[in-house]
């Protein structure tokens, strides 16, 4: 009789025992009752070929449960235990599982699912803690996308819990803009940034009053350039006579600050007129400029600069 | 900054910006032949590159490059001494290259009060040009060279200050008007420590006298009020260190004090006592126009040091005594008259009595129940206060669209202003110029933009 070692996860911790049993050759974890088109779920091998599990909390006596300890024979909890990546190959074929369980359910439209930020490749091999090729795991998204794709109405509770392992802590696509509407005293507001100056910007109809922190734009920019900058949502669309800017700067430089307020006064602009949107792109107002000091880095002087080269 | 004369030198049309989507549309003023025309350089065709032997690479053995530092051109005479300064500070009022505005009105002492001048710009007669030159009322950071000739918006509180004038020479009990003139940035001379000083014995508290810069005084008095002055005699008796003929004029008067500053301040004295005089039968002497640009530098302690190495106040020179005591009333003008400081924005030192006096006055002016007052813990120039205590205030604010449209529509008359003036460009120009304040408006429609 030739020994065979068979493992079993007992309590996360595997143990290694011989066993007497005569070794089946080849086809040792095949379910038997696995077929090419069978519905039937595929099988664990404990349930298949091992015996029922013992639970040796029952016992009435250590002694006891030491003696059924050395004639029960350990086998793996999954048969993916003898891949190279056990929870990963767990993990797909469960969700295949899943998907040819449920792929009668309707879908929606492609793209119309709940649109939720997957973990990344970097994430989902933090938590398995395998080396996953990128390739495997978008076989996982794919199905993550399919299985989405269930109507929400008919969608159930399985296939959620199931998703939810593959959700990040935070998904970035629930962070919505808040739409702005001009307030009931005719003010509407708008919020920039440059470098590190921020700017808030409410703007109300009127002549062409300009305050900001309380200064007017005379005094608060020297330079017209910076003047004209803060205003030129106002001046690309020719309506600097029309509303009135009441601003609050903070942080940054002269030049950071006027750019702040261009964008603040192009997105308070877009809530009064919403169809202006593509004349201000054009001035190019809408877009956050999002340039940021580079940081300095070790063996260089500052960003870039290196020190001075030594021919030896 | 580049000298003044390559203010002559520019192309009138300002270099136009790369952020620029605006057309500019060339107004052109109506049948006037210009002294130079741009168009030929417009419509011009672009020339084309000709070929020639120097394209390519030079010739082997050739130098072709060139990395001396570049030598400056030495000029064979060094300017004379005072040449730089008077380059510096010397005033254009005329630019032959820009257009002559048809049709403007020049102000005179009949439509000084004239309503509908307001919102128009009005010409500046030649005599007042000549006398406001002598008084140094022209600055060089003004644009004054700009334009053919000078002149000035006519606003609202232009007619006020012509109101004042018209009350004080027909008011029958010789009133005096006292006003400082206040606003947003656009005497330095007298406390910063340039000119010489010497204490006045006999004085308590001891005042200081400027001759130098009294001598100064005199001169321009002399200059510009020489049409009145001339025309006025001597007629009391002053104690004069140089001998004087009786009957002398008052400007010759002026003329003596200016040419020696060490009888300058007694000779100031005299012809202040002689146009402070009563008029009489044989005597009329005429209401007195006193200015001062700059008020922020008197209403504080001065750069100059006494014997005691201690501060002298402004209030204890002099010429400044003189100014506060017909400003705060104390001096009364018998033949009325008009005194009016302005304060200035720029580089101005602080004084935090004059701030409050101005609010308190602002205050006083708008009827308001609470006057500001003085901060407890905080030391106040009491002397600044009591100098400033019934004095109002004339604020001047920015321009007003319609007083910023009369002023752009001259900028275009005069050509300086190649756009068409409409309401779009009137409300650009006013709220890039802080809300219409006139120095920020004329840089961004007239001069460099930068």
């Amino acid at each position: 009789m030739k020994p065979s070692v068979l493992l079993r996860h007992v309590n996360g911790v595997s143990t290694a025992l011989k066993c007497t049993h005569p070794p089946c050759k080849g086809r040792l974890f095949r379910p038997v009752a696995s077929k090419l088109f069978s519905t039937t779920q595929h099988q664990r091998a404990t349930e298949s070929i091992a015996a029922s599990p013992i639970d040796f909390d029952s016992f009435q006596s250590t002694q006891l449960s030491r003696d059924i300890l050395r004639k029960v024979r350990v086998v793996p909890a999954s048969p993916s235990y003898f891949t190279g990546k056990p929870d990963f190959t767990d993990n797909l074929l469960s969700l295949q599982a899943l998907l040819r369980k449920y792929q009668t359910l309707p879908v929606v439209q492609p793209g119309h699912a709940p649109r939720i930020a997957w973990k990344t490749h970097a994430q989902y091999k933090v938590s398995v803690s395998e080396p996953v090729k990128a390739a495997k795991y978008g076989k996982i998204v794919q199905l993550l996308h399919r299985l989405n794709h269930i109507h929400p109405s008919l969608v159930p509770e399985e296939v959620l819990e199931a998703l939810q392992l593959y959700k990040r802590d935070v998904n970035p696509y629930d962070n919505v803009a808040v739409l702005q509407t001009v307030d009931p005293y005719g003010r509407a507001r708008g919020v920039g940034r440059r470098k590190t100056s921020t700017a808030t910007v409410w703007l109300v109809e009127g002549e062409g009053e300009v305050l900001i922190n309380g200064k007017s734009l005379s005094q608060a920019f020297g330079r017209i350039h910076d003047r004209e900058s803060a205003i030129w949502a106002l001046k690309a669309t020719k309506r600097i006579g029309r509303y009135n800017v009441w601003a609050l700067v903070r942080g940054g430089g002269i030049t950071g600050q006027a750019e702040a307020l261009t964008l603040a006064v192009a997105k308070a602009l877009m809530v009064h007129e919403p169809a202006l949107k593509p004349a201000l792109r054009r001035a190019g107002c809408v877009t956050r400029d999002p340039r940021i000091v580079e940081r300095k880095k070790p063996g260089k002087l500052k960003a870039r600069k290196m020190p001075a080269w030594v021919k030896r | 900054m580049p000298p003044p004369t390559c203010l002559r030198c520019l192309p009138i049309r300002p270099a136009p910006s790369p952020r620029s989507v605006l057309l500019c549309h060339i107004a052109l003023p109506p049948a006037q032949t210009a002294s130079f025309s741009a168009t030929t350089n417009l419509s011009a065709a672009v020339a084309k590159k000709r070929p020639n032997s120097h394209t390519g690479p030079p010739k082997r053995g050739v130098k072709a490059l060139n990395i001396k530092k570049t030598q400056r051109i030495k000029s064979g005479r060094p300017p004379a001494p005072g040449e730089r300064k008077a380059l510096r500070k010397r005033i254009v009022l005329s630019n032959t290259n820009a257009l002559e505005v048809q049709g403007m009105p020049d102000l005179s002492d009949k439509n000084v009060t004239d309503a509908s001048l307001v919102c128009r710009v009005v010409g500046i007669p030649g005599l007042v040009v000549d006398s406001l030159r002598a008084v140094e009322a022209f600055k060089p950071t003004q644009g004054w060279g700009l334009f053919r000739r000078p002149a000035a918006l006519v606003r609202k509180e232009t007619l006020q200050l012509g109101r004042y004038i018209r009350e004080v020479e027909t008011a029958e009990d010789k009133k005096t008007i006292r006003r400082v003139v206040v606003g947003e940035r656009g005497t330095k001379d007298l406390t910063i420590g340039h000119t010489e000083y010497g204490p006045l014995f006999n004085t308590n508290p001891t005042q200081y006298v400027q001759k130098t810069y009294t001598a100064n005084l005199l001169s321009q008095i002399s200059k510009a009020n020489k049409a009145v002055l001339s025309k006025l005699q001597l007629f009391q008796q002053h104690d004069l260190p140089i001998p004087i003929q009786s009957n002398i004029s008052l400007d010759r008067l002026a003329d003596l004090g200016a040419r020696d500053p060490d009888v300058a301040y007694p000779i100031f004295q005299a012809l202040w006592a002689e146009l402070t005089a009563p008029s009489t039968k044989g005597a009329v002497r005429p209401p007195i126009l006193f200015t001062l640009d700059g008020i922020n530098q008197i209403m504080r302690n001065s750069a100059y040091l006494s014997t005691d190495v201690k501060s002298i106040h402004a209030h204890d020179l002099a010429l400044v005594r003189h100014f506060i005591n017909a400003l705060s009333g104390a001096q009364a003008l018998p033949n009325g008259g008009i005194v009016l400081a302005a304060t200035c924005e720029s580089g101005k030192p602080p004084s935090s009595a004059l701030e409050l006096a101005v609010a308190q006055s602002e205050a006083r002016m708008a009827g308001a129940e609470e006057v500001p007052q003085p901060h407890p813990y905080k030391a106040m120039d009491q002397r600044v206060l009591d100098s400033m205590r019934d004095v109002e205030v004339l604020r001047l604010k920015g321009l007003d669209k319609d007083e910023a449209r009369g002023i752009m529509e001259y900028y275009a008359a005069s050509g300086m202003l190649r756009e068409r003036v409409d309401e779009g460009l009137v409300a650009e120009k006013w709220t890039l110029a802080g809300g219409g304040v006139v120095g920020e408006l004329e840089r961004g429609s007239v001069r460099m933009r930068i």
